[in-house]
């Protein structure tokens, strides 16, 4: 037995385990680029606290995650409908393949070509908004905006991903149960929300938290369109302890950072477990 | 007529949903100019790969490519070669403690990477890791997920086929290698591909680990086309043209057993 989980597990505790700890050290103590580290206890934490920037950046993570997960989640139900109709048609998976491609591109192309598309000069959006009269507020450089556009572009790269998750769920769901509503006079809006919602329950469950986890530690396309701007507008937690580690060298207060956003993910991670029953099937 | 409508809006969303693409790639290939002409054109006036040879010259982008895919292949390979056994343990040998085990792992699975990033630059630092491939793919090949989806699919496989090889002399590892294994060539080939797009588009840990320039990845690489001039679009869209080519290609070949693999990697 041993020698069959011994290498996962070793490789799992020396980069996964190990760094959760190794944080919480480092989180208790106080870096010194040239000189030694010294136990400070809960001071980093403490300094955490009173710093209204960490504030502000946990205020627009909030407003991300607020505006991209019940975008994600609901495009990606209904492009996951749309094409679950058509399933019939050879065309349909034309339209998935398109709609799920943005997913395969990395992330540093989404946020480069969605800068270009929201530049306030010279991009398509405006443009294209202008010409047909539209007055569109300029994302990029409003700090009221900077979020929702990032927000947008998130939505338009991982929706996709949703997209064919929701459709593999939907593919479980017997025909028979439709067969019978059809049978009893149903129209396609009562049986969505009278058969497919109600069986879908789980899978949109589980996608609120895996949008939410991903909405928290949304970092290389703000990186990218922003550099969490127009001032701090746009600076979420990811990219706060990026700057209070790499560029202030506060090492101690951006693993605090780090092991306030472990242990929201794995609070989200046991409620989704709660939820759905895991760990009762074991 | 009603199947016509909704096969010609379907087509509209698709198309809508592809436009900045469409438009990144036409970006790259018109000359400065035409870039910032109004009213813009969708289809380039004048085909040019002036912005692409500044790209290929002036950064390491092939080495970055090569990066990608060397740190990609071995992420990939080493959570097969790590993961696969421990599935086996989970799903088919009996020992103290294995559900709790297991319970621990799958809590660990959905905490993302973004979060270790400080102690894992100490523990790569202390390592002397830091600029080397091992440094972003050791750790993606800790992720418990291909674990968690190899277990779920030998679960499904009859144990019978244990038993009776079993019976015929077998021990747990040619169980693994000849029974199971064989049949779960679907699963296998689901993990890898999830893996392999996984570590392709990492970016914030790889930023972090990788500071030389050309350690980094194509995902990483791009960011410095932004930040040594002023905002040239044309450049930073020929290099993301360059870097989402491979995807497409692949994708175009692929799609099916892309999406399948995708799909098979949810935890639903």
């Amino acid at each position: 037995m041993v020698v069959f989980i011994l290498p996962f597990l070793a490789l799992w505790t020396l980069f996964r385990l190990g760094p959760v700890l190794y944080g919480i050290v480092i989180s208790l103590s106080h870096w010194d680029p040239f000189g030694s580290t010294v136990f400070v206890g809960g001071l980093n934490y403490l300094r955490l606290l009173r710093d209204s920037r960490f504030w502000e950046a946990l205020g627009n993570t909030f407003e991300f995650a607020i505006l991209v997960v019940p975008l994600i989640v609901s495009l990606g139900l209904v492009f996951a409908l749309l094409v679950h109709g058509a399933q019939h048609m050879r065309w349909a998976r034309v339209v998935e393949a398109a709609l799920f491609f943005p997913y395969l591109l990395t992330v540093s192309i989404v946020g480069l070509v969605w800068r270009w598309l929201f530049d306030p000069d010279f991009g398509i959006v405006l443009i294209t908004a202008k010409q047909l009269g539209l007055r569109l507020p300029v994302f990029l450089n409003e700090p009221r905006w900077a979020i929702p556009a990032i927000a947008f572009a998130t939505t338009w790269w991982l929706v996709g991903y949703r997209m064919v998750l929701f459709r593999a769920a939907l593919e479980d769901i017997p025909v028979e149960l439709y067969e019978a509503a059809q049978i009893d006079g149903a129209r396609w809006y009562t049986m969505i929300f009278a058969i497919t919602l109600p069986l879908l329950r789980p899978a949109i469950l589980f996608a609120v938290v895996l949008t939410t986890i991903s909405g928290f530690t949304a970092f290389g396309q703000v990186l990218i369109m922003t550099q969490g701007g127009p001032g701090r507008a746009s600076e979420v937690l990811a990219l706060y302890m990026y700057r209070i580690g790499f560029d202030y060298l506060e090492m101690g207060q951006a693993a605090a950072v780090g092991v306030v956003l472990f242990v929201v993910m794995l609070a989200l991670t046991l409620l989704a477990f709660r939820w759905l029953g895991y760990g009762t099937e074991l | 007529m009603r199947r016509l409508l909704y096969a010609l809006g379907l087509t509209g969303l698709a198309i809508v949903w592809v436009l900045p693409v469409v438009w990144m790639a036409s970006t790259a290939v018109k000359p400065t100019p035409e870039i910032f002409a109004l009213p813009p054109t969708w289809i380039p006036h004048q085909l040019t790969l002036e912005h692409v040879r500044v790209v290929l010259e002036r950064w390491p982008f092939l080495r970055w490519f090569t990066n990608s895919v060397v740190i990609s292949t071995s992420s990939t390979a080493l959570s097969l070669v790590v993961s696969i056994p421990a599935a086996f343990a989970f799903a088919r040998l009996k020992w103290w403690g294995r559900d709790v085990v297991f319970l621990i792992f799958l809590a660990s699975m959905l905490i993302p990477l973004e979060v270790n990033v400080i102690p894992l630059y100490f523990l790569m630092n202390r390592l002397r890791l830091l600029n080397t491939y091992p440094s972003v793919f050791l750790p993606i090949a800790a992720m418990p997920i291909g674990v968690f989806l190899l277990r779920q699919f030998f679960l499904n496989i009859p144990q019978e086929l244990d038993d009776a090889a079993r019976v015929d002399g077998c021990g747990s590892f040619r169980i693994l290698w000849h029974v199971i294994l064989p049949l779960s060539r679907p699963a296998l080939a689901a993990m890898g591909i999830y893996m392999f797009i996984f570590t392709w588009n990492e970016f914030f840990w790889s930023m972090i680990a990788l500071q030389k320039p050309y350690m980094l990845t194509l995902s990483v690489g791009l960011r410095a086309l932004q930040g040594a001039y002023d905002i040239d679009y044309g450049i930073l869209m020929s290099g993301s043209t360059l870097a989402a080519l491979p995807a497409l290609v692949v994708y175009l070949f692929f799609q099916r057993s892309i999406i399948r693999g995708i799909t098979m990697t949810s935890y639903r």
